[in-house]
C-alpha cells in the first residue's frame, strides 16, 4: 500500500509518458547488429498473410538449419527429444495440406502426423541395406519404400532416418517435396479421388495453351 | 513422336546430324558415321587443356537457357583444386510444351554421350551423371543402351581409349518437380534432397554435385561438343551469330502444326515461325511466346528479332527451352499471360521470398486483369513488383517468371488497359467479363 493515493497510478502513468516521448529506434537489421542479451532465445511464431494463411510453406529449411533438430512441422517428436513446434499441430496440418494439394491435389492426412501405425519394418531394413544405408541415396530409398508400402509409412521413413544418420527434417522434407512420392494409403479413396481431381501444373498449362490458341490450338 | 521440320537447306545440322539413323542406339552405325571421332582426337591430339581452349574458342555457349560460355564453365572445374569431378548431363526438359532435348537423347544418343566423355575428359572427370527425366521413357532406355555399348566398345569404363582415364556413366532419372531443371536443384535431387536451388556463387564448378567441382552441361550443349572437336572451333564460330555461334534446337507450335527444327543462332524470329507457317491464312499472328512457361509474349512488329540470348533477352523473352508458340488474333494476350505465370507460380519452389510470394502476387495482378477486378493502382504494382523480384531472386525462375507479365505490359499496353480501366477483353476470351460487341471468337 502507497501512502499517498494515486502514486502508483502517477509512477506507472510516467513510466508511460517516457516511453512514449523517447525516440522510437527502428534498427536496420540485419545491417545493424540488434542489441539482446546472450541469452535471448526469442519465442518462434509463424505469421499469416493477409488472406489468413500461414506464410510457411512446410519447406523444412529452418528445421534442417537447425542445429539441434527442435524445430519440427507438426506436432511430433521425432527423437524423443524436446521440440520447439511452431504453432499447434493443427496450424501445420491445414499448411500443409495447401502445399501438397498444390503439388499433387494429394492432402497429407493427418495421420502423418499423428504418432504413427507400427508396421512390419523388414522391407525398410532391407531396402536401407541394399542401398548401403547411405543417405545421398535418399530418393532410390524413398521410391523403394513407396514401391513396397504403397506409399511413405511415417514408421518407415522414421526408420529411414535412423538407419542413414540423416535428419527427419531432411527425409521428410525430401519426401514432401517430389510430386511421385505420397504419404497417403492408396487403398484411401477419398485422397484417390483429390488426386483425379486436380489438375496438376504441368496440364493446367498444355491444357492453357491450347484453349488459349484459339481454333487451331496446339496443331493436335 | 515429335516431327522434324523441314529446314532450308543452308541451315547446317550439328545437333542433328545423325538423327535421322535407323536404329540411334547402334554403336558401329553411329562409329561409321563418325561418332566418337571426336573423343578420339580429344584423347590423341588435344589433351585436356587444348580440348577446352577449343571448346572456348569455338564461342559455345550453354543451351539450357542461360548461355554460359561453355569453355569457361569446364576451365572453372578444371581449376578446382580437387580429387573427385562430375559431369552432370541435365537432360530434364523441364517445359512439358517443348520436346527438343527429349528428341535430342531419343535420336542421337551417342553425341551426347561423346559430348559428356569429353567434358569429363577434360576436366577431369571420372563420373558422368546423365539426369534424365523419368517420364520419358524412351530417352532412358535409349541412353541405357548407348552408354552400355559405349562403354564396352571401350569409349568409356576403364582406360578410355587407352588414355589411362577411367570414366564411368550412369543414367539417372529424375522426377516430381519443374524445378528439378535448374542445375543447382538438379545437383540437390542427385544428392537425395529436397530440390530447392542454392545461392551461387559458389557455382557448381566450383561446388556442385556432393560438394565437388561439377560441370552441368545441357544435353544440346554437350550434343555440339564432338562436333566442334572434329571440325575445328573455326568452322563453329562460323555459323549462326558472332556473339551466340551454332545452333540450337527449336520446338515450334502454331495453329498450322507444331515440330523440332535445328536453327543458327542469330535466326530471325519470322523465319523460325515460318517453319510451321505463321499463324495461317485467314488469321493474323497476334504474339509469340518465346522461351517456355516464363518465356516472353512478343508482337508481330518483333518478328525481326534474332534468336539469340542478347537479342530476345533485350526484346523482353529468353531462349530458355527453344520453345515458340505462336498465337493468332483469337488469343488473348492477358489471358495467355495469366496461364503462364500461373505455371511458374505454381512451381517456384517456396525457398525464398520473391519465388513463394512474389510470383503469387504477380498472378494475383493477372487474376485480377483477366476478371475485371483490375485495381488503378495495378500497372506499378506490376512495375514494382517485377522489379523488386527481379532484384531480389535467389534463383533464375523467379527473374524470368516476370516476363510474362512485363513483355505483355511493354508490348501490348491498349489491350491490358482494356482489360485494366474497362474491364472488357478485346478478343473476348477472358470471362466473366463481357466481350464487347462485334467481337469473334
Ligand atoms: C526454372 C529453370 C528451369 C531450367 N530447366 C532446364 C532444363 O530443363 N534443362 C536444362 O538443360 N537446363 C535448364 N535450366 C538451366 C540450368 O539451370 C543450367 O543453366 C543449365 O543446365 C546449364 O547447362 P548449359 O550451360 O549447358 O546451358 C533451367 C533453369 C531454370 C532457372
Ligand atoms: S518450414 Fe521453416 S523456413 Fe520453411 S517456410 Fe516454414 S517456417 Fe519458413
Ligand atoms: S524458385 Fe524458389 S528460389 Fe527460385
Amino acid at each position: 500500500m502507497s501512502s499517498i493515493p494515486g502514486l502508483g497510478i502517477a509512477k506507472g502513468m510516467a513510466l508511460t509518458l517516457r516511453r512514449f516521448f523517447s525516440p522510437k529506434a527502428t534498427i536496420r537489421y540485419p545491417e545493424v547488429p540488434a542489441d539482446v542479451a546472450t541469452k535471448f532465445r526469442g519465442r518462434l511464431q509463424l505469421l499469416y498473410d493477409e488472406h489468413g494463411t500461414l506464410k510457411c510453406e512446410t519447406c523444412f529449411q529452418c528445421a534442417q538449419a537447425c542445429p539441434i533438430e527442435c524445430i519440427d512441422m507438426g506436432g511430433f517428436d521425432t527423437r524423443g527429444r524436446y521440440h520447439v513446434h511452431w504453432g499447434a499441430a493443427e496450424t501445420y496440418g491445414e499448411r500443409r495440406e495447401e502445399s501438397a494439394l498444390r503439388r499433387s491435389g494429394r492432402t497429407v492426412p493427418e495421420a502423418t502426423y499423428r504418432s504413427f501405425d507400427p508396421i512390419d519394418l523388414a522391407a525398410v531394413d532391407a531396402i536401407l541395406d541394399a542401398h548401403e544405408h547411405d543417405p545421398a541415396r535418399m530418393l532410390a530409398i524413398l521410391e523403394d519404400v513407396q514401391e513396397a508400402y504403397g506409399h511413405l509409412p511415417v514408421a518407415a521413413l522414421k526408420r529411414v532416418a535412423h538407419g542413414t544418420g540423416a535428419w527427419y527434417a531432411m527425409v521428410y522434407g525430401t519426401a514432401s517435396y517430389y510430386r511421385h512420392l505420397r504419404f497417403e494409403r492408396p487403398d484411401d479413396a477419398a485422397q484417390a479421388a483429390a488426386v483425379a481431381a486436380h489438375r496438376p501444373a504441368e496440364a493446367d498449362y498444355l491444357a492453357g495453351l491450347t484453349a488459349s490458341l484459339g481454333g487451331g490450338g496446339l496443331g493436335r | 513422336m515429335t516431327e522434324f521440320l523441314a529446314t532450308p537447306a543452308a541451315w547446317p545440322r550439328i545437333l542433328l546430324e545423325r538423327a535421322d539413323a535407323a536404329d540411334p542406339s547402334d554403336l558401329d552405325a553411329a562409329v561409321a558415321a563418325g561418332a566418337f571421332d571426336g573423343l578420339h582426337k580429344a584423347v590423341r591430339d588435344l589433351g585436356p587443356t587444348a580440348t577446352i581452349a577449343t571448346i572456348a574458342a569455338s564461342g559455345l555457349r550453354g543451351r539450357g537457357g542461360a548461355g554460359f560460355p561453355t569453355g569457361e564453365k569446364w576451365r572453372a572445374c578444371a581449376s578446382q583444386p580437387s580429387t573427385r569431378r562430375f559431369v552432370v548431363v541435365n537432360g530434364y526438359a523441364a517445359d512439358p510444351a517443348s520436346r527438343t532435348d527429349v528428341t535430342l537423347m531419343e535420336r542421337s544418343p551417342y553425341a551426347v554421350i561423346e559430348g559428356a566423355l569429353i567434358a569429363a575428359l577434360a576436366v577431369g572427370a571420372d563420373d558422368v551423371v546423365i539426369a534424365v527425366r523419368a517420364d520419358a521413357r524412351a530417352a532412358v532406355e535409349t541412353l541405357e543402351a548407348a552408354a552400355a555399348a559405349a562403354t564396352a566398345a571401350g569409349f568409356a569404363g576403364d582406360d578410355v581409349l587407352g588414355s589411362g582415364r577411367s570414366i564411368e556413366i550412369a543414367v539417372r532419372t529424375v522426377q516430381g518437380a519443374y524445378m528439378l531443371g535448374e542445375e543447382t536443384v538438379l545437383l540437390r535431387a542427385l544428392e537425395g534432397k529436397r530440390g530447392q536451388p542454392e545461392q551461387r556463387p559458389p557455382y557448381p564448378a566450383v561446388a556442385g554435385l556432393f560438394g565437388e567441382p561439377t560441370v552441368v552441361n545441357n544435353v544440346a550443349t554437350l550434343a555440339a561438343v564432338p562436333w566442334i572437336v572434329r571440325n575445328g572451333p573455326e568452322a563453329f564460330a562460323a555459323v549462326g551469330s558472332d556473339d551466340a555461334p551454332g545452333t540450337a534446337l527449336v520446338h515450334v507450335r502454331g495453329p498450322q502444326g507444331e515440330g523440332i527444327a535445328e536453327v543458327p543462332l542469330g535466326t530471325p524470329l519470322r523465319q523460325i515461325v515460318d517453319l510451321v507457317g505463321g499463324a495461317g491464312t485467314g488469321h493474323s499472328l497476334k504474339a509469340v511466346i518465346v522461351g517456355g512457361p516464363s518465356g516472353g509474349l512478343l508482337p508481330a512488329d518483333a518478328l525481326d528479332t534474332a534468336f539469340g540470348y542478347a537479342s530476345l533477352r533485350a526484346a523482353g523473352a529468353h531462349v530458355g527451352s527453344g520453345s515458340v508458340i505462336v498465337a493468332d488474333e483469337r488469343a488473348c494476350v492477358v489471358d495467355l499471360a495469366r496461364l503462364l505465370t500461373r505455371f511458374c507460380s505454381t512451381e517456384a519452389c517456396g525457398k525464398t521470398i520473391p519465388c513463394r510470394i512474389g510470383t503469387r502476387r504477380l498472378l494475383e495482378v493477372g487474376d485480377r486483369m483477366a476478371e475485371g477486378r483490375s485495381r488503378p493502382t495495378d500497372p506499378g504494382l506490376l512495375d514494382d513488383l517485377s522489379h523488386d523480384i527481379v532484384a531480389s531472386a535467389l534463383c533464375d525462375h523467379e527473374r524470368l517468371a516476370t516476363l510474362p507479365m512485363t513483355s505483355g505490359m511493354r508490348y501490348f499496353r491498349s489491350e491490358l488497359e482494356d482489360h485494366i480501366l474497362r474491364s472488357t477483353c478485346p478478343a473476348g476470351v477472358c470471362r466473366p467479363i463481357a466481350a464487347p460487341s462485334g467481337a469473334a471468337r
